[in-house]
Protein backbone atom coordinates (compact mmCIF):
# COMPACT_ATOMS: atom_id res chain seq x y z
CA UNK A 1 0.00 0.00 0.00
CA UNK A 2 1.16 3.40 -0.70
CA UNK A 3 2.31 5.96 2.57
CA UNK A 4 0.32 9.17 2.17
CA UNK A 5 2.08 10.89 4.52
CA UNK A 6 3.86 13.91 2.93
CA UNK A 7 5.83 15.04 6.26
CA UNK A 8 7.95 11.88 5.21
CA UNK A 9 11.00 14.01 4.18
CA UNK A 10 10.56 16.51 7.36
CA UNK A 11 10.86 13.80 9.51
CA UNK A 12 13.85 12.62 8.23
CA UNK A 13 14.77 16.30 8.75
CA UNK A 14 14.28 16.17 12.69
CA UNK A 15 17.31 15.62 14.55
CA UNK A 16 14.57 12.79 16.40
CA UNK A 17 15.40 10.83 13.88
CA UNK A 18 19.09 11.67 12.88
CA UNK A 19 20.11 7.92 14.61
CA UNK A 20 17.87 5.79 12.49
CA UNK A 21 16.40 7.65 9.58
CA UNK A 22 16.01 3.92 7.91
CA UNK A 23 12.61 3.28 8.70
CA UNK A 24 11.49 6.65 7.52
CA UNK A 25 13.68 5.93 4.29
CA UNK A 26 11.60 2.23 3.99
CA UNK A 27 8.18 3.89 4.19
CA UNK A 28 9.08 6.56 1.51
CA UNK A 29 10.26 4.29 -1.19
CA UNK A 30 6.83 2.89 -0.99
CA UNK A 31 6.45 5.56 -3.53
CA UNK A 32 9.83 6.08 -5.22
CA UNK A 33 8.82 9.68 -6.06
CA UNK A 34 6.75 11.32 -4.06
CA UNK A 35 5.39 14.72 -3.40
CA UNK A 36 5.39 16.02 0.11
CA UNK A 37 3.34 18.46 1.79
CA UNK A 38 5.63 21.49 1.33
CA UNK A 39 5.66 20.87 -2.30
CA UNK A 40 9.17 19.59 -2.74
CA UNK A 41 9.45 16.07 -4.36
CA UNK A 42 12.00 13.43 -2.87
CA UNK A 43 13.40 10.31 -4.97
CA UNK A 44 14.19 7.29 -2.62
CA UNK A 45 13.81 4.71 -5.31
CA UNK A 46 17.18 3.10 -6.58
CA UNK A 47 16.03 3.13 -10.41
CA UNK A 48 14.22 6.45 -10.03
CA UNK A 49 17.71 8.40 -8.40
CA UNK A 50 19.58 6.93 -10.71
CA UNK A 51 17.54 8.48 -13.94
CA UNK A 52 17.19 11.41 -12.30
CA UNK A 53 21.10 11.70 -11.92
CA UNK A 54 21.64 11.45 -15.51
CA UNK A 55 18.31 13.35 -16.59
CA UNK A 56 19.36 16.80 -17.99
CA UNK A 57 16.04 18.69 -16.72
CA UNK A 58 17.08 18.29 -13.44
CA UNK A 59 18.91 21.20 -12.20
CA UNK A 60 21.83 21.61 -10.13
CA UNK A 61 21.42 25.39 -10.11
CA UNK A 62 18.93 25.60 -7.18
CA UNK A 63 20.17 28.48 -5.37
CA UNK A 64 17.70 31.24 -5.79
CA UNK A 65 18.91 34.87 -6.38
CA UNK A 66 19.69 36.52 -2.71
CA UNK A 67 16.70 38.78 -2.89
CA UNK A 68 14.26 35.73 -3.60
CA UNK A 69 11.85 36.22 -0.74
CA UNK A 70 10.96 33.15 1.51
CA UNK A 71 9.28 30.42 -0.11
CA UNK A 72 7.85 28.96 2.90
CA UNK A 73 9.21 26.12 1.23
CA UNK A 74 11.66 24.28 3.58
CA UNK A 75 14.16 22.98 1.65
CA UNK A 76 14.76 26.20 -0.04
CA UNK A 77 14.40 28.50 3.22
CA UNK A 78 15.91 26.01 5.75
CA UNK A 79 18.46 24.95 3.74
CA UNK A 80 19.11 26.99 0.15
CA UNK A 81 18.84 30.47 1.67
CA UNK A 82 20.97 29.77 4.15
CA UNK A 83 23.93 28.84 1.89
CA UNK A 84 22.91 31.45 -0.53
CA UNK A 85 23.96 34.62 1.82
CA UNK A 86 27.56 33.54 1.15
CA UNK A 87 27.48 32.29 -2.15
CA UNK A 88 25.06 33.19 -4.61
CA UNK A 89 25.72 36.65 -4.64
CA UNK A 90 29.23 35.71 -5.37
CA UNK A 91 30.51 33.01 -7.19
CA UNK A 92 28.59 29.41 -7.14
CA UNK A 93 31.11 26.66 -7.17
CA UNK A 94 30.81 23.72 -9.27
CA UNK A 95 28.58 21.36 -7.47
CA UNK A 96 25.98 24.45 -8.07
CA UNK A 97 26.19 24.82 -11.58
CA UNK A 98 25.14 22.75 -14.95
CA UNK A 99 26.44 22.75 -18.16
CA UNK A 100 28.05 24.11 -19.82
CA UNK A 101 29.88 25.76 -16.93
CA UNK A 102 30.10 22.85 -14.76
CA UNK A 103 32.17 20.94 -17.16
CA UNK A 104 34.77 23.56 -17.52
CA UNK A 105 35.57 24.55 -14.33
CA UNK A 106 35.10 21.07 -13.23
CA UNK A 107 37.88 19.73 -16.02
CA UNK A 108 39.63 22.36 -14.22
CA UNK A 109 40.02 20.84 -11.12
CA UNK A 110 40.19 17.38 -12.20
CA UNK A 111 43.56 18.58 -14.22
CA UNK A 112 44.99 19.41 -10.88
CA UNK A 113 43.37 16.69 -8.96
CA UNK A 114 45.82 14.01 -10.92
CA UNK A 115 46.22 10.64 -9.91
CA UNK A 116 49.81 11.08 -9.10
CA UNK A 117 49.19 13.85 -6.88
CA UNK A 118 46.35 11.87 -5.32
CA UNK A 119 48.35 8.59 -4.99
CA UNK A 120 50.93 10.96 -3.13
CA UNK A 121 48.95 11.06 -0.43
CA UNK A 122 48.41 7.96 0.42
CA UNK A 123 51.74 7.28 2.63
CA UNK A 124 51.41 10.77 3.84
CA UNK A 125 47.81 9.71 5.14
CA UNK A 126 48.82 6.63 7.07
CA UNK A 127 51.96 8.93 8.60
CA UNK A 128 48.82 11.16 9.36
CA UNK A 129 46.93 8.19 11.23
CA UNK A 130 49.61 7.32 13.02
CA UNK A 131 50.43 10.77 14.49
CA UNK A 132 47.07 10.90 15.79
CA UNK A 133 46.80 7.23 17.11
CA UNK A 134 50.78 7.90 18.80
CA UNK A 135 49.55 11.38 20.28
CA UNK A 136 46.74 9.29 22.58
CA UNK A 137 49.17 6.44 23.13
CA UNK A 138 48.13 5.20 26.38
CA UNK A 139 44.26 6.66 26.26
CA UNK A 140 41.93 4.51 27.86
CA UNK A 141 39.02 6.65 26.13
CA UNK A 142 39.20 7.84 22.76
CA UNK A 143 36.59 10.49 20.29
CA UNK A 144 37.07 9.04 17.39
CA UNK A 145 35.69 12.53 15.49
CA UNK A 146 38.07 14.60 17.69
CA UNK A 147 41.25 12.45 17.82
CA UNK A 148 41.19 11.34 14.49
CA UNK A 149 38.18 11.82 11.72
CA UNK A 150 38.41 15.18 11.90
CA UNK A 151 42.06 16.44 11.93
CA UNK A 152 42.98 13.78 9.28
CA UNK A 153 40.74 15.13 6.29
CA UNK A 154 41.27 18.93 6.92
CA UNK A 155 45.57 18.35 7.09
CA UNK A 156 44.66 16.35 3.97
CA UNK A 157 43.12 18.53 2.34
CA UNK A 158 45.09 22.02 2.76
CA UNK A 159 48.05 19.74 2.02
CA UNK A 160 46.34 19.14 -1.12
CA UNK A 161 45.52 22.59 -1.73
CA UNK A 162 48.41 24.03 -0.59
CA UNK A 163 47.08 25.78 2.30
CA UNK A 164 50.14 26.23 4.65
CA UNK A 165 50.47 24.14 7.27
CA UNK A 166 50.50 27.21 9.94
CA UNK A 167 47.07 28.02 8.90
CA UNK A 168 45.39 24.95 9.16
CA UNK A 169 43.51 25.05 12.12
CA UNK A 170 41.61 28.91 10.86
CA UNK A 171 40.90 26.75 8.21
CA UNK A 172 39.56 24.07 10.45
CA UNK A 173 37.51 26.89 12.34
CA UNK A 174 36.16 28.00 9.01
CA UNK A 175 35.01 24.84 7.34
CA UNK A 176 33.39 24.09 11.08
CA UNK A 177 31.76 27.56 11.11
CA UNK A 178 30.52 27.24 6.97
CA UNK A 179 29.25 24.40 7.38
CA UNK A 180 26.53 24.89 9.70
CA UNK A 181 24.89 26.76 7.28
CA UNK A 182 23.34 23.86 6.15
CA UNK A 183 21.69 23.35 8.89
CA UNK A 184 18.35 24.17 9.54
CA UNK A 185 18.90 25.67 12.77
CA UNK A 186 20.59 28.86 10.61
CA UNK A 187 17.23 29.74 9.09
CA UNK A 188 16.15 32.01 11.49
CA UNK A 189 19.52 32.90 13.53
CA UNK A 190 20.27 36.09 12.42
CA UNK A 191 23.49 35.77 14.56
CA UNK A 192 24.53 32.76 12.80
CA UNK A 193 23.91 34.17 9.06
CA UNK A 194 26.06 36.88 10.23
CA UNK A 195 28.78 34.84 11.25
CA UNK A 196 28.67 33.07 8.18
CA UNK A 197 28.91 35.91 6.04
CA UNK A 198 31.69 37.18 7.92
CA UNK A 199 33.49 33.59 7.87
CA UNK A 200 33.06 33.82 4.03
CA UNK A 201 34.15 36.94 3.65
CA UNK A 202 37.50 36.08 6.12
CA UNK A 203 38.06 32.50 4.13
CA UNK A 204 37.63 34.54 0.45
CA UNK A 205 40.21 37.00 1.37
CA UNK A 206 42.68 34.84 2.69
CA UNK A 207 42.42 32.60 -0.34
CA UNK A 208 42.64 35.68 -2.77
CA UNK A 209 45.87 36.49 -0.84
CA UNK A 210 47.04 32.47 -0.74
CA UNK A 211 46.39 32.34 -5.25
CA UNK A 212 48.26 35.98 -5.64
CA UNK A 213 51.12 34.20 -3.81
CA UNK A 214 50.91 30.99 -5.57
CA UNK A 215 50.98 32.83 -8.68
CA UNK A 216 54.02 35.03 -7.81
CA UNK A 217 55.78 31.49 -6.11
CA UNK A 218 54.14 28.46 -7.93
CA UNK A 219 54.23 25.20 -5.70
CA UNK A 220 53.57 22.21 -6.62
CA UNK A 221 49.74 22.06 -5.15
CA UNK A 222 46.15 22.11 -6.61
CA UNK A 223 45.66 25.68 -5.53
CA UNK A 224 49.46 26.69 -7.35
CA UNK A 225 48.16 24.83 -10.73
CA UNK A 226 44.64 25.83 -10.60
CA UNK A 227 45.69 29.50 -10.43
CA UNK A 228 48.18 29.50 -13.30
CA UNK A 229 46.87 26.94 -15.47
CA UNK A 230 45.37 27.84 -18.92
CA UNK A 231 42.39 25.71 -19.97
CA UNK A 232 42.77 25.16 -23.38
CA UNK A 233 38.83 26.47 -23.85
CA UNK A 234 37.73 28.08 -21.02
CA UNK A 235 40.98 29.81 -20.42
CA UNK A 236 42.66 31.07 -17.02
CA UNK A 237 40.00 30.64 -14.22
CA UNK A 238 38.50 33.55 -12.86
CA UNK A 239 39.56 34.75 -9.36
CA UNK A 240 35.87 34.37 -8.27
CA UNK A 241 35.67 31.07 -9.64
CA UNK A 242 39.08 30.18 -8.30
CA UNK A 243 37.93 31.37 -4.90
CA UNK A 244 34.43 29.61 -4.86
CA UNK A 245 36.01 26.34 -5.93
CA UNK A 246 39.25 26.39 -3.63
CA UNK A 247 36.05 26.98 -0.88
CA UNK A 248 33.98 24.26 -1.95
CA UNK A 249 37.01 21.95 -1.91
CA UNK A 250 38.15 22.91 1.27
CA UNK A 251 34.61 22.02 2.84
CA UNK A 252 33.86 18.76 0.56
CA UNK A 253 37.20 17.33 1.09
CA UNK A 254 36.16 18.05 4.92
CA UNK A 255 32.95 17.64 6.07
CA UNK A 256 32.18 14.32 4.48
CA UNK A 257 34.96 12.54 5.32
CA UNK A 258 35.08 12.54 8.60
CA UNK A 259 31.57 10.80 8.64
CA UNK A 260 32.91 7.72 6.35
CA UNK A 261 35.53 7.33 8.82
CA UNK A 262 33.22 7.64 11.96
CA UNK A 263 29.71 6.24 10.50
CA UNK A 264 32.66 3.65 9.47
CA UNK A 265 34.41 2.34 12.49
CA UNK A 266 30.65 2.61 14.25
CA UNK A 267 29.23 0.07 12.02
CA UNK A 268 32.21 -1.89 12.46
CA UNK A 269 31.80 -1.87 15.88
CA UNK A 270 28.64 -3.27 16.01
CA UNK A 271 29.31 -5.67 13.39
CA UNK A 272 32.20 -7.64 15.66
CA UNK A 273 32.88 -10.08 12.94
CA UNK A 274 33.53 -7.87 10.14
CA UNK A 275 35.74 -5.87 12.71
CA UNK A 276 37.59 -8.89 13.46
CA UNK A 277 37.68 -9.95 9.81
CA UNK A 278 39.08 -6.84 8.80
CA UNK A 279 41.41 -7.22 11.69
CA UNK A 280 42.95 -10.11 10.59
CA UNK A 281 42.72 -9.29 6.61
CA UNK A 282 43.34 -5.82 5.95
CA UNK A 283 43.18 -6.16 1.98
CA UNK A 284 39.21 -6.75 2.81
CA UNK A 285 39.52 -3.00 3.45
CA UNK A 286 38.06 -1.75 -0.50
CA UNK A 287 35.10 -4.27 0.05
CA UNK A 288 34.12 -2.80 3.73
CA UNK A 289 34.50 0.62 2.60
CA UNK A 290 32.38 0.55 -0.61
CA UNK A 291 29.22 -1.38 1.60
CA UNK A 292 30.25 1.80 4.05
CA UNK A 293 29.18 4.05 1.43
CA UNK A 294 26.13 2.04 0.61
CA UNK A 295 24.87 1.03 4.19
CA UNK A 296 25.87 4.21 6.12
CA UNK A 297 27.00 6.90 3.52
CA UNK A 298 28.29 10.43 4.56
CA UNK A 299 26.00 12.85 2.54
CA UNK A 300 22.02 11.17 2.95
CA UNK A 301 20.46 13.30 0.02
CA UNK A 302 21.15 16.59 -2.41
CA UNK A 303 18.78 18.53 -3.47
CA UNK A 304 18.30 19.71 -7.25
CA UNK A 305 15.51 21.84 -9.22
CA UNK A 306 13.33 20.49 -12.15
CA UNK A 307 13.77 22.60 -15.60
CA UNK A 308 11.00 21.00 -17.40
CA UNK A 309 7.85 18.45 -16.20
CA UNK A 310 9.79 14.90 -15.89
CA UNK A 311 7.82 11.41 -16.18
CA UNK A 312 9.54 9.13 -13.54
CA UNK A 313 7.48 5.27 -13.61
CA UNK A 314 3.31 6.51 -12.76
CA UNK A 315 4.17 9.81 -11.52
CA UNK A 316 5.57 13.23 -13.20
CA UNK A 317 7.64 15.35 -11.06
CA UNK A 318 6.44 19.26 -12.13
CA UNK A 319 8.70 22.03 -13.80
CA UNK A 320 10.61 24.28 -11.14
CA UNK A 321 9.77 22.38 -7.90
CA UNK A 322 12.53 21.45 -5.57
CA UNK A 323 13.98 17.61 -5.88
CA UNK A 324 15.74 15.71 -3.09
CA UNK A 325 17.87 13.39 -4.42
CA UNK A 326 17.67 10.53 -1.25
CA UNK A 327 21.20 9.03 -1.76
CA UNK A 328 20.85 6.51 1.36
CA UNK A 329 16.98 5.81 0.92
CA UNK A 330 17.97 4.20 -3.17
CA UNK A 331 21.38 2.47 -1.28
CA UNK A 332 18.66 0.38 0.72
CA UNK A 333 16.17 -0.42 -2.22
CA UNK A 334 15.40 -3.68 -1.87
CA UNK A 335 14.25 -3.54 -5.47
CA UNK A 336 17.79 -3.22 -6.09
CA UNK A 337 19.95 -4.78 -3.27
CA UNK A 338 18.79 -8.09 -2.00
CA UNK A 339 18.80 -8.33 1.94
CA UNK A 340 19.97 -4.18 2.00
CA UNK A 341 19.79 -3.59 5.81
CA UNK A 342 22.32 -6.29 6.35
CA UNK A 343 25.78 -4.61 6.03
CA UNK A 344 27.99 -7.25 3.94
CA UNK A 345 31.23 -6.29 2.49
CA UNK A 346 30.67 -9.34 0.35
CA UNK A 347 27.88 -8.17 -1.76
CA UNK A 348 28.94 -8.38 -5.37
CA UNK A 349 27.49 -5.53 -7.63
CA UNK A 350 27.58 -2.73 -5.21
CA UNK A 351 26.72 -0.35 -7.12
CA UNK A 352 25.97 2.47 -4.83
CA UNK A 353 25.28 6.29 -4.45
CA UNK A 354 27.75 6.54 -1.90
CA UNK A 355 29.42 9.36 -4.20
CA UNK A 356 26.24 10.11 -6.10
CA UNK A 357 26.85 9.54 -9.68
CA UNK A 358 26.78 11.09 -13.19
CA UNK A 359 28.24 14.30 -13.74
CA UNK A 360 28.82 15.61 -10.21
CA UNK A 361 29.98 12.25 -8.98
CA UNK A 362 32.04 13.56 -6.31
CA UNK A 363 35.23 14.39 -7.32
CA UNK A 364 37.78 13.31 -3.94
CA UNK A 365 36.29 10.02 -3.80
CA UNK A 366 39.58 8.48 -4.27
CA UNK A 367 41.23 10.48 -2.03
CA UNK A 368 38.08 9.59 0.60
CA UNK A 369 38.76 6.07 -0.20
CA UNK A 370 42.34 6.45 0.48
CA UNK A 371 41.49 8.16 3.85
CA UNK A 372 39.28 5.50 5.28
CA UNK A 373 41.26 2.48 4.36
CA UNK A 374 44.53 4.82 6.35
CA UNK A 375 42.10 5.18 8.89
CA UNK A 376 40.28 2.13 9.55
CA UNK A 377 42.85 -0.44 9.07
CA UNK A 378 44.86 1.54 11.43
CA UNK A 379 42.36 1.80 14.19
CA UNK A 380 41.18 -2.19 13.71
CA UNK A 381 44.80 -2.96 14.18
CA UNK A 382 45.77 -0.56 17.07
CA UNK A 383 42.68 0.53 19.39
CA UNK A 384 43.05 -3.03 22.06
CA UNK A 385 39.76 -3.80 22.93
CA UNK A 386 37.09 -0.79 21.61
CA UNK A 387 34.07 -0.65 22.93
CA UNK A 388 31.37 2.01 21.97
CA UNK A 389 30.48 3.57 25.35
CA UNK A 390 27.12 5.31 23.82
CA UNK A 391 24.99 3.52 20.93
CA UNK A 392 23.66 5.50 19.09
CA UNK A 393 26.30 8.11 19.89
CA UNK A 394 24.90 11.79 19.65
CA UNK A 395 24.80 13.44 16.20
CA UNK A 396 25.64 16.54 14.53
CA UNK A 397 22.60 18.53 13.44
CA UNK A 398 22.83 17.49 9.65
CA UNK A 399 20.81 15.70 7.56
CA UNK A 400 22.00 15.39 4.67
CA UNK A 401 25.71 15.51 5.64
CA UNK A 402 25.12 13.09 9.09
CA UNK A 403 27.68 11.73 11.11
CA UNK A 404 28.14 11.34 14.87
CA UNK A 405 28.99 14.71 16.98
CA UNK A 406 31.24 12.88 18.73
CA UNK A 407 32.26 8.83 19.00
CA UNK A 408 33.86 7.78 22.79
CA UNK A 409 35.48 4.38 22.67
CA UNK A 410 36.92 2.31 26.06
CA UNK A 411 40.18 1.50 24.98
CA UNK A 412 42.84 -1.02 26.77
CA UNK A 413 45.11 1.33 25.11
CA UNK A 414 46.46 1.98 21.14
CA UNK A 415 49.37 -0.50 20.41
CA UNK B 1 45.06 -12.93 -13.60
CA UNK B 2 43.20 -12.07 -16.73
CA UNK B 3 41.04 -8.46 -16.50
CA UNK B 4 38.44 -7.34 -18.60
CA UNK B 5 36.52 -4.12 -18.53
CA UNK B 6 33.01 -3.79 -20.17
CA UNK B 7 33.99 -0.75 -22.18
CA UNK B 8 29.87 -0.34 -23.09
CA UNK B 9 29.54 -0.07 -19.22
CA UNK B 10 32.10 2.30 -18.52
CA UNK B 11 31.41 5.40 -18.09
CA UNK B 12 34.70 6.96 -17.24
CA UNK B 13 34.81 7.73 -13.49
CA UNK B 14 38.38 7.20 -13.25
CA UNK B 15 38.33 5.22 -10.04
CA UNK B 16 40.15 2.83 -11.44
CA UNK B 17 43.08 4.98 -12.83
CA UNK B 18 43.53 6.28 -9.03
CA UNK B 19 43.75 2.65 -7.68
CA UNK B 20 46.06 0.97 -10.13
CA UNK B 21 47.35 3.20 -12.24
CA UNK B 22 50.03 1.36 -13.71
CA UNK B 23 46.85 -0.86 -15.45
CA UNK B 24 44.37 1.45 -16.12
CA UNK B 25 44.50 4.90 -17.88
CA UNK B 26 42.05 7.09 -19.26
CA UNK B 27 42.87 8.31 -22.48
CA UNK B 28 41.12 11.98 -23.58
CA UNK B 29 38.21 12.11 -22.00
CA UNK B 30 36.34 8.77 -21.75
CA UNK B 31 38.76 6.09 -23.35
CA UNK B 32 39.93 3.69 -21.36
CA UNK B 33 43.36 1.62 -21.69
CA UNK B 34 43.92 -0.83 -19.52
CA UNK B 35 46.42 -4.29 -19.51
CA UNK B 36 44.34 -6.98 -19.64
CA UNK B 37 47.04 -9.16 -18.12
CA UNK B 38 48.40 -7.66 -15.02
CA UNK B 39 50.91 -9.44 -12.73
CA UNK B 40 50.01 -11.29 -10.09
CA UNK B 41 51.77 -9.19 -7.68
CA UNK B 42 49.23 -6.48 -8.48
CA UNK B 43 46.37 -8.22 -7.18
CA UNK B 44 45.38 -6.30 -4.27
CA UNK B 45 45.38 -2.81 -6.69
CA UNK B 46 43.65 -4.43 -9.06
CA UNK B 47 41.08 -5.45 -6.70
CA UNK B 48 40.70 -1.78 -5.42
CA UNK B 49 40.12 -0.49 -9.35
CA UNK B 50 37.45 -3.33 -9.18
CA UNK B 51 35.47 -2.65 -6.00
CA UNK B 52 35.97 1.28 -6.66
CA UNK B 53 34.78 1.30 -10.01
CA UNK B 54 31.01 2.64 -9.61
CA UNK B 55 29.35 1.07 -12.77
CA UNK B 56 31.05 -2.61 -11.54
CA UNK B 57 32.28 -2.69 -15.16
CA UNK B 58 35.75 -4.55 -14.47
CA UNK B 59 36.21 -8.06 -14.08
CA UNK B 60 38.96 -10.14 -13.08
CA UNK B 61 39.65 -14.17 -13.36
CA UNK B 62 42.17 -15.30 -11.56
CA UNK B 63 44.08 -18.36 -13.21
CA UNK B 64 45.84 -20.20 -9.94
CA UNK B 65 47.62 -22.60 -12.21
CA UNK B 66 49.46 -20.04 -13.68
CA UNK B 67 49.94 -17.99 -10.76
CA UNK B 68 51.01 -20.76 -8.55
CA UNK B 69 53.70 -21.12 -12.14
CA UNK B 70 54.75 -17.69 -11.52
Amino acid sequence: MTDTDGTLFAQVRDPENRADPYPLYTRLRAQPVARQDDGTWVASGYAAIRALLHDPRVSSEDLPPAEHPATGNPIKDFFVNPIKDWITDRHRPFIFRDPPDHGLLRRQVMGQFTVARVRGMKRRTEALVDECLRARAGATRFDLVDDLAYPLPVTVICEMLGVPREDEARFHAWATQLATALEPESRNDEDLRARNTETFDAIAAYMRDLIREKRRAPADDMLSGLATTKDAQAGRMSDPDLVATAILLLIAGHETTVNLITNGMLTLLRHPDELARLRADPERAPRVIEELLRYEPPVHFRTRLTRAPIPVGDVTIPEGVPLVLLFAAGNRDPARFPDPDRFDPDREDNQHFGFGGALHYCVGAPLARIEAEAALTALVARLREPRLVEDPPPYRAGASLRGPERLLLDIRGIA
Amino acid sequence: MRVVVDLNRCQAYAQCCYAAPERFVLQGDEILAYDPAPPAAERAAIDRAVQACPVRAIRVEHDETAERAA
